[in-house]
């Protein structure tokens, strides 16, 4: 399973959005606000559900603010973490 | 003078607050305080504050209106000249600590003593490793009380929002003072919510006022205070829960006339991995409501909420979340 299936399926389970999942979901779509429609409080269980299923913490939030943009930038980021 | 006065309902959902930061008087009306506090000192202040308060107790309807908010829950069955009364008490130690804290930053650190009781109760929660999580409210003067955090050999963040054109100074902006603690702007990425992450996960120590909703309404919960239902944050809760760190709640009050105290009042345990949805965070959120309930028992004139806090929204996004 490659790493954006993975995420998807991730989010999709522990943050009951089965939206991601769906045909046609935009994975450049935005993460926050409009878009998937996570809300701020949602930023902390994004980076529980990433450390929980892909084994680091972003400790380096700066880093995280371009991850978070959405579905492919986020993996992206998770490609380039797990190879360093 | 700070008010927290009503705030038009701005539209969108992440924008429903009813209350402001910014203060009443002018830019001109401050520097008159500054200027007394420099020539006539903090006593020479309070003789002007007295008379300032009467005048905008009295003559201003818009301050009865904002204190009766509070008041009327405080003492619901007092009216009259009972109530005109309450009204000036309140604003007057409002006064009083807007100019303790420019006493602060003018005339320097020596001139008000803060206490802080409960600190070995902090330092071991910091020695978990976890982060620690104060949750306050707006009482007494929390910003002079929290530079008694200053001991805890950890450092401080407080999320903190100011509004613009705010022309109300931190004391640490009077003069040469160091900032005490990191501010984080809950208005900020996310609302502030990495950087929160990122303090804890680093052992730090993270204020967060519990009593105003600083986000948008998917981030508050209802819990009951002073017999009614209000609206509070649930970001600390949900923080505690996501890092594990402990919460302490903390209130400060006016202790003498040139002195604070700050108190832990009791020390909240969140289990871990609670979810997303808020009602998971209510039985925490009440913990603190509780807190504060016995604090404005014990000091009711040092509680500056001058906004409705009962006034519900007209729907509850979470929930359904």
């Amino acid at each position: 399973m490659d790493t954006k299936t993975k995420l998807k399926k991730a989010l999709a389970d522990e943050l009951n959005l089965p939206e991601l999942n769906a045909p046609g979901f935009d994975d450049d779509a935005p993460l926050f606000g409009e878009g998937l429609g996570l809300d701020s409080l949602d930023a902390v269980e994004l980076v529980i559900v990433i450390q929980k299923h892909f084994g680091f913490e972003i400790k380096d939030m700066d880093e995280g603010k371009t991850a978070f943009s959405s579905i492919n930038t986020l993996s992206a980021y998770i490609d380039k973490r797990l190879s360093e | 003078m700070r008010s927290g006065m009503p705030n038009e309902r701005a539209g969108g959902p992440e924008a429903p607050r009813t209350w402001t930061s910014r203060s009443m008087g002018s830019a001109f009306q401050h520097q008159i305080f500054y200027t007394l506090i420099r020539i006539l000192g903090r006593r020479g202040a309070y003789f002007v504050l007295y008379f300032t308060v009467a005048w905008y107790v009295l003559f201003r309807p818009s301050v009865r209106k904002r204190s009766s908010f509070y008041l009327n829950r405080r003492f619901p069955v007092r009216t009259g000249i009972q109530r005109l009364w309450d009204a000036y008490r309140l604003s007057l130690e409002l006064g009083k600590v807007l100019v303790d804290r420019a006493v602060l930053g003018i005339l320097g650190p020596d001139k008000l003593r803060c206490s802080l009781t409960g600190r070995d109760v902090l330092l071991s929660l910091i020695a978990e490793g976890r982060g620690l999580i104060l949750v306050t409210a707006h009482a007494g003067s929390w910003q002079l009380s929290m530079s008694s955090l200053g001991n805890l050999q950890s450092p401080v963040n407080m999320l903190i929002h100011r509004e613009p054109g705010d022309v109300d100074r931190h004391f640490f902006e009077h003069g040469e003072q160091e900032q005490p603690y990191r501010i984080i702007d809950p208005l900020g990425y996310l609302g502030g919510m990495l950087e929160m992450l990122q303090v804890l996960k680093g052992g730090e120590v993270l204020c967060i006022m519990g009593d105003r909703v600083m986000g948008g309404e998917s981030s508050a919960l209802t819990v009951d205070f002073l017999g009614g239902p209000i609206r509070v944050p649930f970001s600390p809760y949900k923080l505690a829960s996501a890092t594990g760190a402990p919460i302490a709640v903390i209130f400060p009050h006016k202790s003498g006339p040139d002195s604070y105290a700050l108190q832990v009042a009791r020390v909240i345990r969140v289990p871990e991995n609670l979810g997303r949805a808020a009602e998971a965070y209510v039985p925490y959120a009440r913990e603190f409501a509780c807190s504060l309930e016995e604090f404005v028992a014990e000091y009711p004139y040092q509680f500056f909420n001058y906004f409705d806090m009962w006034t519900q929204p007209p729907s509850r996004p979470d929930s359904s979340r």
